[in-house]
């Protein structure tokens, strides 16, 4: 009857299991989780194992401890023997408290298994020959790829090496691999065409506050249940960071966290339930879940897509009117001389309040009512003068929007002005997406426009007929990048341009004739190497000359940090890597020590000097090594906001394996006084992160209209319906595992559209049924939700999904300040499909999925 | 009357999402469950659409729901196929489920399980798709009897393994 293979009982871990702490692969949680792992025909007893937990007795509600059918696999090791795996939320983590999401609690299911779900994983390195690919050894690889980088740099020079890589922390990546990227493509071959995870360029995605000297990473999980008033700006919490709503914001809403307000709270300050404010276009799940928990704590707004930054202005213009603001914090803390450009241009004090809340009707289509209850429950002081404790995070809906430097400067901005940064309950940043890991030596654009950028668009540079090579790593940017269909057409021919020239007379497998002969392509035709560095064979794997097989999460130890807290911890080794598989680091690694030796072979000391110090032999020498990347951090607690936002100078891998669930929070700092390593809790409660500790405030734009990317869709018929994007609370990213997972696949057969049933009438669609959606970027096929999520005229959908990606619709527009793409918006036309893939529709649900009330 | 606990859960009537059921299998991919006991926990006669009753499976420990819905439903007895049955223990952390609007809700943490497609977690965090009970309808007297869990209950090492 099951539509897949399911368990009535688990296997028990002896008392001594093999027993490791690990950290969620997936969202930016970072929950906390054990992993026990025991010979497959040993077992623990009810009453005597590993989990140290009666299981005689019926499990009680929320005892914290889970263990449930998606959280036991089995692996073999290299030394050929099964073992049992289980992966189990940790309850002693204060992150997740034993709670997990429905990524999380899959953790175990994607585990490599010779004979499972993931056989498929990527074991050997793979070069392209005329019928396919062919494995080869990592010295046969090694040697290619080296060799055509060093041609590639000495004739057309380093720009001629393009790179996508992730950044990030989670997912079995983190500060060893970033370190290992760093060196080798930002020390060693020094290009300018870097580009970050999905993005088209090397950025951060929130210059707007850094450069302000605010980090986006600056409050703890403690301050969502003890804020007055959370704001979730584009950031869907529920559904993206499901556990730290679950466990930090859902409590703070229904009233749980009043004792522990009362305690950090000053003496006589009310401390209440909390509310929420919810900026978004969608009325998402998390929207329904809080409005199911107390409606009338939840204000939710939605604007029209682009125009945030013009209502956090709005908002920001009422609490100054209402002198919702503490002036002395303002001249102690922020730098009064560019404040004047922030009530000139943001606050826009040259014009009446009426004007100005007006026109920002007009733009965003929010009501003044609507702005001034935001600015009451962000700003407004509580009874007896207390200032209101409001924490603001804020995501992809803000930093892939229009406009991503004056978005985010905007709500940080907000933020700084009615000092809601650097006090318990307060906070201004990033929801997070992955959780990170970023150390790396400097990259060539520093920052945004103001700030030596914009950096490199590599997109527009290879689909422009630019570089030789394009290394990809853990990305897929044939679902992920912005223009997604333009991009892979120009890909997909350059490769093939180069593969029919080297095939010509048969594709020699001798690394020197093979090199030989790429390199004559590249001077005779505009051939791209594509080089894929991945788990699983990718979209994008499909057409690479080269494809690199990389360990995943448990298959090497890394270290992250999460985002609400910047916990620091280990993330274990437990498992062996598939086949030939190596850690990114180590890859990386081989290819620097190889470009190295060639250079010095040749008697070039000063480009093998560049490759030198690669020659790692352990995960916890790669660590250490970035760690001087961070330069001194003896500084007392008052100097914290100089130290870089993810320092951990001082901390090994065996202070993290002591530390387990607990972590360090950074920026770690080695005490002065003491010698000791202090983690972090909150930032900035001193000085911000500039020359002079001062907050710099900056005048964002008025508003001038929609891109030309954008205007051309502007009252054309045929695109009429405004479009944007999101994510899934079941899947993760390109869904490379969940593709295989029975749980996901079934219930999301099909990349998917949600539209208001006012527009569905009008197409004639229900839910079940499928439609183009369409422009003249591209197209996707997508199966149809009906529902009250979007608003009349405005359609959504996911983003990608491993059956088709949203992204080929989405234009080729980036931020002309930071080169950050508006993937959360553009104008389509919707049609409806005549057939139906019945087979794959049926096993999923149609019943809303913001729909909670019962 | 059998001895199973008749209280009528909280819940609503709506018209239920169209399903495309025809092509799927009702043999299933696994062999029956073993050793469950065979157990009477209602009448088709008494059974009315969207009201669900209350039931414990397959111990007094292991509270479980019998409901029929409008439609077709995988794993569903009776003439329509519509009568299904599921443990009433939210596979996340074990709260109670509610059965409203052709799915259990569970209001710890908002997971949502669709009783006509398996009981599969169509929205919030529960990882695994909640037990489904196994019924066999006996044509002659009506009698719906639960004859096995696919699926673990929550907060068991084994569906029969409580001391």
């Amino acid at each position: 009857m099951s539509l897949f293979k399911r368990k009535d009982t688990l296997p028990i871990p002896p008392l001594d299991a093999e027993k490791y702490t690990t950290v969620c692969q997936y969202c930016s949680a970072g929950c906390g989780y054990n992993v026990f792992v025991w010979p497959e025909k040993r077992s623990g007893t009810a009453k005597s194992n590993a989990f140290k937990v009666d299981l005689s007795q019926q499990g009680q509600l929320m005892s914290g401890f889970s263990y449930t059918e998606t959280m036991h696999n089995v692996i073999t090791r290299k030394n050929g023997h099964k073992y049992n795996l289980a992966i189990i939320p940790a309850k002693e983590s204060r992150i997740n408290k034993g709670d997990y999401s429905i990524r999380g609690g899959t953790n175990a299911l994607t585990a490599y298994t010779p004979t499972g779900v993931t056989r498929n994983r990527l074991k050997d390195p793979m070069l392209r020959k005329e019928n396919g690919f062919v494995a080869i050894t990592w010295d046969h690889a090694v040697e290619i790829l080296a060799t055509l980088t060093k041609s590639s740099i000495d004739k057309y020079g380093a720009d001629s090496i393009a790179m996508k890589f992730y950044d990030h922390g989670s997912s079995g990546l983190g500060f060893e691999d970033n370190w290992g990227a760093g060196k080798l493509f930002l020390s060693g071959i020094k290009t300018q065409y870097l580009s970050i995870h999905n993005r088209p360029a090397y950025n951060s995605e929130v210059w707007g506050s850094r450069e302000r000297g605010m980090h986006e990473l600056n409050y703890d999980v403690d301050d969502a249940r003890l804020a007055d008033t959370v704001v979730l700006w584009g950031a869907n919490a529920y559904e993206g960071a499901t556990v730290f709503y679950t466990e930090h914001i859902m409590p703070n809403l229904q009233g749980g966290s009043i004792e522990e307000k009362q305690k950090e709270f000053a003496s006589g300050e009310p401390a209440e339930a909390g509310r929420i404010v919810i900026i978004d276009p969608r009325k998402n799940a998390t929207t329904s879940v809080s409005q199911d928990i107390s409606a009338e704590r939840v204000l939710h707004i939605r604007p029209n897509l682009g125009t945030d930054w013009i209502l956090a202005n709005a908002i920001a213009r009422i609490a100054w009117e209402n002198k919702w603001y503490d002036n002395d914090y303002l001249q102690k803390r922020t730098d009064m001389k560019t404040f004047e450009d922030y009530k000139s241009k943001s606050l826009q004090l040259s014009k009446s309040l009426n004007t100005v809340l007006a026109d920002a009707e007009k733009i965003t289509g929010v009501s003044r009512q609507e702005m001034e209850q935001a600015a009451e429950w962000i700003a407004k002081p509580k009874a007896g003068g207390f200032k209101r404790r409001t924490l603001t995070l804020y995501e992809k809906g803000i930093i892939w929007n229009m406009k991503n430097y004056d978005q985010v400067a905007a709500i940080a901005q907000l933020n700084v002005l009615t000092s809601n940064v650097g006090r318990v309950g307060t906070g201004c940043g990033r929801l997070g997406g992955h959780q990170e890991g970023y150390v790396r030596p400097p990259a060539p654009t520093p920052g945004s426009i103001y700030a030596g950028g914009p950096p490199k668009n590599v997109d527009k540079y290879i689909t422009g007929g630019g570089g030789k090579i394009y290394w990809v790593g853990a990305t897929d940017p044939y679902l992920s990048t912005p223009n997604s269909q333009f991009f892979k057409k120009m890909v997909k021919k350059r490769a093939a341009n180069l593969l029919d020239y080297i095939d010509n007379g048969g594709i020699p497998l001798d690394p020197k004739a093979y090199t030989a002969k790429v390199l004559e392509a590249f001077e005779k035709t505009d051939g791209l190497f594509v080089v894929v560095q991945d788990i699983y064979m990718t979209h994008t794997a499909q057409d690479a000359m080269l494809i690199l097989p990389a360990a995943g999460w448990g298959e090497a130890v890394d270290t992250s940090v999460n985002c609400h807290s910047r916990l620091l911890r280990i993330y274990d080794k437990f498992m062996d890597a598939p086949g030939e598989a190596l850690p990114d680091w180590k890859i990386l690694a081989l290819v620097g020590n190889k470009l190295k030796a060639l250079y010095e072979a040749e008697g070039n000391k000063a480009m093998a000097d560049r490759f030198s110090g690669m020659d790692w032999k352990t995960d916890a020498e790669v660590f250490a090594a970035g760690s001087a990347e961070f330069g001194d951090n003896k500084v007392a607690e008052t100097d914290e906001a100089t130290l870089s936002a993810e320092c951990y100078k001082g901390v090994t891998h065996e202070i993290l394996r002591k530390l387990g669930n607990e972590g360090i929070q950074t920026p770690v700092r080695q005490d002065p006084a003491t010698g000791k390593l202090v983690g972090t809790k909150r930032r900035y409660k001193y000085s911000f992160a500039s020359k002079d500790g001062l907050f710099k405030w900056y005048g964002t734009d008025a508003w001038t209209g929609y891109p030309a990317e954008i205007a051309k869709y502007i009252d054309n018929p045929t695109y009429p319906f405004w479009f944007t994007t999101g994510r899934s609370q079941h899947v993760w990213q390109t869904m490379y595992h969940d593709k295989l997972i029975p749980e996901k696949y079934l219930s999301l057969p099909l990349p998917y559209m949600e539209i208001h049933p006012v527009d569905a009438g009008k197409l004639g669609l229900k839910s079940g049924d499928m439609a183009e959606v369409f422009n003249e970027e591209g197209s996707c096929i997508a199966l149809v939700y009906v529902n009250d999520a979007t608003k009349p005229g405005l359609v959504f959908g996911i983003m990608y999904h491993a059956k088709g990606t949203m992204n080929n619709l989405i234009s080729s527009y980036t931020d002309p300040k930071t080169t950050m793409p508006w993937y959360k918006g553009t104008k389509v036309g919707v049609r409806k499909y005549t057939g139906k893939l019945d087979d794959a529709i049926k096993t999923a649900s149609l019943l809303s999925n913001n729909d909670f009330t019962t | 009357m059998s001895d199973i606990s008749r209280r009528k859960f909280l819940q609503t009537t709506s018209a239920s999402a169209v399903l495309f059921l025809s092509g799927l299998s009702r043999d299933g991919n696994t062999a029956p469950p073993k050793g469950y006991p065979s157990k009477k926990i209602g009448n088709i006669k008494n059974l009315k659409v969207n009201e669900p009753l209350a039931f414990n499976y397959p111990d007094d420990k292991s509270p479980c729901l019998l409901v029929k819905v409008e439609n077709e439903a995988v794993g569903g007895v009776g003439p329509g196929k519509s009568i299904v049955s599921f443990s009433a223990l939210c596979t996340h952390m074990g709260c109670p489920l509610t059965y409203s609007k052709g799915r259990l809700v569970c209001k710890c943490h908002y997971s949502m399980f669709d009783v006509a497609l398996n009981g599969q977690t169509y929205q919030g965090l529960a990882s695994q798709w909640v037990a489904q009970i196994v019924l066999r309808l006996d044509a002659a007297t009506g009698n719906i009897y639960a004859e096995g869990v696919e699926g673990l209950i929550y907060g068991r090492i084994g569906n029969l393994k409580l001391s």
